[in-house]
């Protein structure tokens, strides 16, 4: 086969786990719509919290509640979208030693649980779009992109994000080689993720010390940089800087993924028989 | 003691003691979960920055109402942690083992897998509790109400958790999304509930009353009302949640159908 073969039928490969994973997250309907309610409660406490905040004291806030609140709204729904559960699948493939016959597959390891992954993203945002859409309806034209130089920017942005989102996340689950429950691993990403990612406020709203902190890690270009940029906050040069950025972070953060997974798999032991 | 509770204590000791074995997911454990903690906290950190105080409640108080709502938590994963795993275990028809034992099933089944990272979130909660009480200062008698309002709190939010897993029985599937808005509420009533819209707040004080064990005492014991029954009422509503999780656990029960081959 010629190279091109070889990379079309890998593709192949991948769309059909994509296809399958879709199709069985639809499975379970009445989950959908519990785990709609439950991320809908998770998000609204901190906007219910500003909108507290807003009412008290709507002069001297450092963002007009017009920019806050679509930010949230949108913030909240891309953190839904980019829920993958890639701790959960490739924790327990390692913890019951599957990972052996995903390594024999013709395919890349990391490669097919990234296409899984964007299939849990793609129908998360099938689920979100409805809050997208009353997000609409009570902001209006201040929870659309601000042009369309912002949406054509957004995406690259988004499709950035989701792929730090994954690379960070398959950093992490390397810990299940030494560890039995997948609990600590998913908590750990989830706690750094709702601290520096500027789910809860835009980071202009952050104390120093903590804005600080959350330049120096990837998480903030997985909700703070992309919604930025779909608003328009971030235009010109900086948005260049921005995306540069995110992609840096993303090729970065994959390669190392890659790195520790090779060093782990070589110490690693299965039973078998 | 009598045998019959010395079964359960001897249940959740084993299971316990297999837990502990793990010693690398007990300090992983407990670390993320005081990440998480400090991952609310840091909000509130931010919130605090834009504003002095929420409805009246000020910093100091609001962190009597995270460190009350961690410790429950935290005491609910240790004691109680199994109930987030009724829906695998009625997808799988595992009930089964369960229900042949002469013990009472539900809280046999609920003590038999305490979670390592509750220590966590008790360690947070205790730190936080006693944090807010040192800077406080308040009268004698709150230091003896407050292990009264843990318990019932933690009560309360098992017994809202096993209503919650219950409806697995009916809606059969291996999901547990349903005890994940009931966790979202415990969340949300570690702000004042003053800053909340009013079907949120009977929400919170009525069907799910998780406000009653930390923001009604709150109330009285900082001063924001004279209306002394706000001390009471966490007892009053653990009898009545833990009446209705029974129920709920038992009804559940009478649809429970193995998965048998």
């Amino acid at each position: 086969m010629t190279r091109r073969q070889d990379l079309l039928a890998d593709l192949g490969t991948l769309r059909a786990l994509f296809v399958c994973a879709v199709r069985a997250s639809f499975a379970y309907k009445p989950a959908l719509l519990m785990s709609v309610l439950s991320a809908g409660f998770s998000y609204a406490i901190p906007m219910l919290v500003w909108r507290h905040i807003y009412q008290a004291n709507q002069q001297g806030q450092a963002i007009p509640a017009r920019a806050l609140f679509p930010y949230l709204l949108i913030a909240g729904c891309l953190n839904f979208a980019f829920a993958m559960n890639v701790e959960g699948r490739i924790g327990q493939r390692i913890r019951m030693g599957l990972i052996a016959t995903d390594l024999l597959r013709p395919i890349d390891f990391q490669m097919a649980q990234l296409a899984q992954a964007l299939s849990d993203g793609l129908f998360n945002l099938i689920l979100v779009l409805p809050i997208f859409g009353v997000t609409l309806l009570f902001w209006r034209s201040s929870a659309l992109p601000r042009d369309a130089a912002a949406l054509l920017a957004f995406c690259p942005s988004l499709v950035l994000s989701f792929v730090i989102l994954f690379a960070v996340s398959f950093i992490f689950v390397q810990a299940s080689f030494v560890t039995y429950s997948g609990y600590g691993i998913t908590a750990a990403r989830n706690a750094l993720q709702l601290t520096f990612s500027g789910l809860s406020a835009p980071l202009v709203l952050f104390p120093p010390a903590l804005r600080a902190v959350s330049q120096w890690l990837p998480f903030r270009h997985t909700i703070h940089t992309p919604v930025s940029v779909y608003l328009g906050w971030i235009r010109g040069v900086e948005l260049w800087a921005a995306l540069g950025e995110q992609l840096a972070w993303a090729v970065g953060l994959l390669l190392l993924g890659r790195f520790m997974l090779a060093r782990a798999l070589r110490r690693f032991e299965i039973q078998g028989g | 003691m009598s045998t019959f509770e010395n079964v359960y204590l001897a249940a959740f000791k084993a299971s316990l003691q297999a837990k502990l074995e793990y010693k690398v997911d007990l300090v992983v454990g407990v670390v993320t979960a005081v990440l998480l903690q400090a991952a609310s906290i840091s909000f509130l950190w931010i919130v605090l920055r834009n504003t002095p105080a929420l409805a009246g409640w000020n910093g100091r108080e609001i962190v009597f109402l995270f460190g009350m709502t961690a410790a429950c938590l935290g005491a609910s994963e240790v004691l109680f942690n199994q109930v987030w795993l009724l829906p695998q275990y009625i997808v799988a028809g595992d009930l089964d083992r369960l229900l042949t034992y002469p013990v009472r099933s539900l809280w046999f089944f609920l003590l038999t897998r305490p979670e390592l990272h509750a220590f966590g979130n008790l360690l947070t909660g205790a730190v936080c509790i006693v944090s807010s009480m040192w800077w406080l200062h308040p009268p004698w008698f709150v230091w003896l109400g407050l292990p009264v309002w843990w318990v019932c709190g933690t009560l309360i939010y098992t017994a809202v958790l096993v209503v919650s897993a219950s409806l697995s029985f009916r809606y059969v599937g291996p999901f547990a999304q349903q005890m994940m808005i009931a966790h979202n509420l415990l969340q949300a009533s570690r702000y004042p509930l003053a800053i909340y819209p009013n079907w949120l707040k009977a929400l919170l004080l009525l069907l799910v009353p998780f406000g009653t064990f930390h923001y009604l005492p709150g109330r009285v014991l900082f001063g924001k009302t004279a209306a002394l029954w706000g001390l009471g009422a966490a007892p009053l509503a653990t009898v009545i949640t833990l009446f209705i999780a029974h129920w709920a656990w038992n009804a559940g029960l009478r649809h429970y159908e193995s998965s048998g081959s």
